[in-house]
């Protein structure tokens, strides 16, 4: 197998946020590439799907969903499928990547990233939806790591076991967010490091950087901020094991203009030196605390942004 | 785990589904009928299933999804309707949309195609209360319904890639075939009768004027999207009748003819109107080609 399953290193991108649209369509930014939610553009016939073509005409384009539920019991969405690769194909996307996640059951979306069982049942389970999704969408799928909030009793295997296995038995690609990796270390009290070394770093195609927020007892994945820098230390680490894939900055909620968000995603450059210490110990890290209530998910991950465009 | 592995795994996800949805929380979830059918656990054995970490209890970890669940979508809701909930305020929008979400859960892999059964929701809904007397909620319904429409028009299918029909095609038409053509109507094009003129109170609030509810006043409208942006046009009974059954497919002489015999207009009133009205959807942009 080839390193990245073939895929390329596109360098450093930004997820394309509609409140961005008039800045990229006026600056054409120095951007290497851009990633979009799938889904907010799959049934676009509007001023959205225009702008993206008009971005998909300049840079490289990812496509990355949130509505896959490869870890459902319920069966495969096939119009969803075939909405995707539709637009894979219109967008001419390099790859296209979804969560090891379940979104709902029983015809219910509920949304979120929901966390499965990790065990041998649930690893065949997942290993013969990727195949599936494989065969129809004639790609490879990248599979990221979620941030979780709950784990399970009848969990058999660790997470990066689990991602590890599915990785090679499928034969598909990860997209290894270091965010991710970092909050549920602490919501599951494991090792980020040795979560990282773990990975099997010839399967990971993408890396994803965001910021969270800190809670006392727990932190949630809410793209709102900075990466901070036991993140970054995670994304050297990663760096050094994959020999430098693909890198995207998630920001999504309190979005900033976007010379900040891709003045962000370029700090990864100065993680790319060989010569930086190897991260060992996140014990004492602490990131920004929040009183606030935050969503597993933010809102601007799932769903565009319409009303500064109607008129 | 002894049973069959998917089987299994439905069990867990519809019970966790049902506790991170119950619109009284998560402890109110698991011991709902819904949670109960797949896993009948008290609270006291939740982390049987649910493991704690070594800052939260399970319950509390589980509350994490359920905290989201409401809060995420009745945001979505919120963006989608953002007049709607100024006019009603963010207490009753957000009262609305919790029991909205409660009957109507999502069931698509978009969020936005949360909102279309939104003002029927509301319409059969209606709670006539002294703070909220029933004309009031008419309009409530109808700016729901146009609110609705704007979005769908917004990011529907469109034709600005293709030309227009102007005025000026039309006119071009031969007299002897103008009965016959059929003229296409842009993909668009939505038409909609309502019962009160909210898209003067939509235009006051965008504009930042203090936006003051309507009297009753019936409404024939049509909205549009040129070059990616979404514009309402008033149009008369008769006009509206024209152009529902030109958009439905329908001859411009069986167009003519079935609103003259609807009896909302005279023949003479239609032959006089019709180059202006023409002159002004074109115009507008409501056509898109003419098939004869």
């Amino acid at each position: 197998m080839s390193a990245r399953l073939g895929y390329a290193n596109l360098g450093l991108g930004v997820g394309l946020r509609t409140v961005h649209f008039p800045f990229i369509l006026d600056s054409w930014p120095q951007v290497d590439w851009f990633e979009i939610i799938s889904e907010n553009f799959m049934d676009s016939g509007g001023r959205p799907r225009y702008v993206l073509d008009q971005i998909a005409e300049r840079y490289p384009i990812v496509m990355h969903g949130v509505s896959l539920s490869i870890g459902s019991s319920d069966p495969l969405d096939r119009d969803y499928l075939a909405g995707l690769k539709i637009l894979a194909k219109s967008t001419g996307a390099r790859w296209i990547s979804d969560h090891l996640c379940w979104t709902g059951v029983a015809g219910i979306n509920t949304h979120d990233l929901l966390p499965i069982p990790l065990n041998e049942q649930t690893l065949r389970h997942v290993v013969d939806r990727i195949r599936i999704v494989q065969d129809i969408l004639e790609r490879p799928l990248i599979v990221e790591n979620p941030s979780t909030y709950v784990g399970f009793a009848s969990s058999t295997l660790s997470e990066s076991e689990f991602i590890g296995r599915m990785a090679e038995e499928a034969d598909c690609g990860l997209l290894l967010d270091v965010n991710n990796v970092y909050v549920s270390s602490v919501n599951h009290d494991f090792d980020p490091v040795e979560y990282v070394r773990s990975v099997p770093a010839e399967r990971v195609v993408q890396v994803h950087l965001a910021g969270h927020t800190r809670y006392e007892t727990h932190a949630i994945d809410t793209h709102d901020g900075q990466v901070i820098d036991p993140v970054w230390e995670l994304y050297h680490l990663a760096h050094r094991l994959t020999g430098g894939v693909s890198t995207l900055l998630e920001w999504d909620a309190k979005i900033p203009a976007f010379p900040v968000v891709h003045a962000e995603v370029l700090k990864a450059k100065s993680y790319m030196r060989e010569n930086l210490p190897t991260p060992n110990d996140h014990s004492n890290a602490v990131a920004q605390p929040s009183d606030e209530r935050s969503l597993s998910n933010p809102i601007s991950f799932l769903l565009p942004e319409m009303g500064s465009a109607r008129t | 785990m002894t049973e069959e592995p998917l089987f299994e795994l439905g069990r867990i996800q519809q019970w966790m589904q049902a506790a991170i949805t119950h619109p009284e929380g998560v402890a109110g979830g698991i011991r709902s009928p819904a949670a109960q059918e797949h896993l009948a656990i008290d609270l006291a054995q939740l982390e049987e299933f649910v493991t704690r970490s070594s800052g939260m209890s399970a319950i509390d970890r589980l509350q994490i999804y359920g905290n989201a669940y409401f809060a995420r979508l009745i945001e979505c809701l919120r963006d989608g309707f953002p007049v709607l909930r100024h006019a009603v305020g963010d207490e009753a929008f957000d009262a609305f949309s919790f029991g909205y979400l409660q009957s109507h859960p999502s069931t698509t892999y978009t969020l936005m195609k949360l909102g279309p059964r939104f003002p029927q929701y509301l319409a059969d809904t209606v709670p006539a209360t002294d703070d909220m007397p029933g004309h009031w909620f008419d309009f409530v319904v109808e700016l729901a319904r146009f609110e609705l429409a704007v979005g769908q028009v917004f990011d529907g299918p469109g034709s600005e890639a293709e030309p227009l029909l102007s005025a000026t095609h039309l006119l071009a038409i031969p007299p002897e075939q103008l009965l016959e053509v059929r003229l296409a109507t842009t993909p668009s094009l939505q038409l909609m009768v309502l019962r009160y003129p909210v898209h003067r109170y939509y235009e006051d609030h965008r504009r930042g004027v203090d936006a003051v509810p309507p009297g009753r006043e019936e409404i024939h409208l049509a909205l549009v999207r040129n070059r990616f942006i979404v514009r309402h046009h008033e149009l008369s009974k008769a006009g509206y009748q024209l152009l529902t059954r030109l958009a439905a497919g329908e001859s411009l002489g069986s167009a003519l003819a079935g609103v003259v015999s609807d009896g909302s207009v005279s023949a003479g009133a239609i032959s006089q109107g019709l180059r202006s009205w023409f002159q002004e959807w074109a115009a507008e942009g409501f056509f898109c080609r003419v098939d004869c």
